[in-house]
């Protein structure tokens, strides 16, 4: 059991970015009426953004949302030591995204770059990741940017009803910045993975020898609503606080009929889950940032520490308890 | 006892879930067959049946059941220990 302390690190300023076009799960081809009705009922998805250029790239977006959180946060790129990027739709695996980014953007050459292969767990994962580096880093003023998120659209068989309804395309942003006090505990993290499940999504060859993206709905399911609410559990045990300390509790958005599982497990009121699927579907390792920048700003905070959790694709979990008083939250741009 | 384990409320709360009439369906009801079957249906039906009763039904598992006899036997023998 991966249960793991941060220290000395929190979110500065966080943005998203999902494209210009929006699909609507009511214009769905090949599906009655009755039947878009009761999929928008229970996956809680009316409408996704969806790219339409062919060409485009995630690093696009990525480098889109760089470029806002630098300038809304007032940071040279010169300033950054850590660039991390969580993705599993890139063009091209060789070299990684955040090298390109590093050279297209003219980051400088202290900069430490790495991908991440992950997806609906992955913005923990790269939370956890680079606040963990940052701490043993050997400098006064650490600073991090973690670019997560996919462009699932580009893995989605036109006439699949199963993953076509559910997946949306979304990247966020995320600056991390070292606080004062070095060894102020920052975050709490419970990484898991239940790897009997990978077969639950998966891409694979179609006919076009084209990868596409695979959803076994049931399986996802039952790995969701058997393992997520005990990582949770374990988690609030490890860091010795209770189900009243978040303010908010914001999981990935996978579908409504398993995030409203999770919330009745673990007993949580509504209005301490926040939920961006109506307007933004399941945006993979994007959907915990987005659905903050959707939210954040008109509610009321008590703890200052909120609750992630993050689960999907591998079958991996991963949720962390954390500091969440971030100076930038604004809504999704659109590009 | 559970609900679910009488057969009455099994077939009521199986056309709740899926939108027919209790009058439409039996225990024989090949479950594929029902107008309103669809894999978003199934799903619906899976997580009802885990808030009632905490069980897990695996996508194998239903692979394996054709008729709402052999779910309903299914759900016995999980609630019994016997799977």
């Amino acid at each position: 059991m991966a249960l793991i302390k941060t220290f000395g690190s929190t979110i500065k300023g966080m943005v998203s970015v999902v494209p210009k076009t929006t699909e609507d799960n009511m214009n769905l081809p090949n599906i009655s009426t009755e039947d878009k009705e009761s999929l928008i009922k229970h996956t809680g998805i009316r409408f996704k953004k969806i790219t339409t250029k062919s060409n485009v790239d995630v690093k696009d977006y990525f480098e889109k949302g760089i470029e806002e959180i630098l300038s809304k946060l007032n940071w040279e790129k010169s300033s950054i030591d850590i660039l991390i990027c969580v993705t599993q739709t890139t063009t091209t695996s060789i070299p990684s995204v955040s090298c390109r980014l590093h050279g297209d953007m003219k980051f400088d050459e202290q900069t430490m770059c790495f991908d991440i292969n992950s997806g609906c767990s992955g913005f923990v994962y790269g939370l956890q990741n680079i606040q963990s580096i940052m701490h043993g880093i050997d400098k006064q003023n650490v600073r991090a940017i973690l670019c997560c998120g996919d462009l699932s659209s580009q893995l989605i068989e036109e006439n699949d009803n199963t993953t076509r309804p559910i997946f949306s395309d979304g990247v966020s942003i995320i600056g991390i910045e070292s606080i004062e006090s070095k060894s102020e505990i920052t975050g709490y993290f419970n990484l898991e993975t239940a790897g009997q499940g990978q077969g639950a999504i998966y891409t694979a060859k179609g006919a076009n020898q084209k990868d596409y993206m695979r959803l076994n709905g049931i399986d996802i399911y039952n790995y969701s609503v058997k393992y997520v609410p005990k990582n949770i559990s374990d988690l609030l045990k490890f860091s010795a606080k209770d189900l009243s300390f978040p303010d908010f509790f914001v999981f990935h958005q996978a579908n409504k009929l398993i995030n409203e599982s999770i919330r009745k497990k673990l007993g949580i009121a509504e209005a301490r889950v926040p939920s961006s699927l109506y307007e933004f579907g399941n945006t993979a390792s994007a959907s915990i940032p987005i659905t903050l920048n959707t939210f954040w700003e008109n509610h009321q905070k008590n703890s200052g520490w909120i609750l992630i959790s993050g689960f999907g694709v591998g079958f991996s979990m991963a949720s962390g308890l954390i500091k969440f008083e971030p100076e930038i939250c604004l809504q999704p741009i659109e590009f | 006892m559970h609900d679910l384990l009488s057969i009455e409320k099994f077939l009521q709360f199986t056309a709740d879930e899926l939108l027919v009439d209790a009058n439409e369906i039996n225990m024989n009801t090949t479950f594929r067959s029902i107008r309103t079957w669809s894999s978003l249906n199934a799903l619906v039906l899976i997580s009802r049946i885990n808030e009632e009763t905490d069980l897990l039904i695996s996508s194998r598992d239903l692979t394996a059941c054709q008729t709402l006899e052999d779910i309903h036997l299914l759900i016995k023998s999980k609630i019994n220990g016997t799977d």
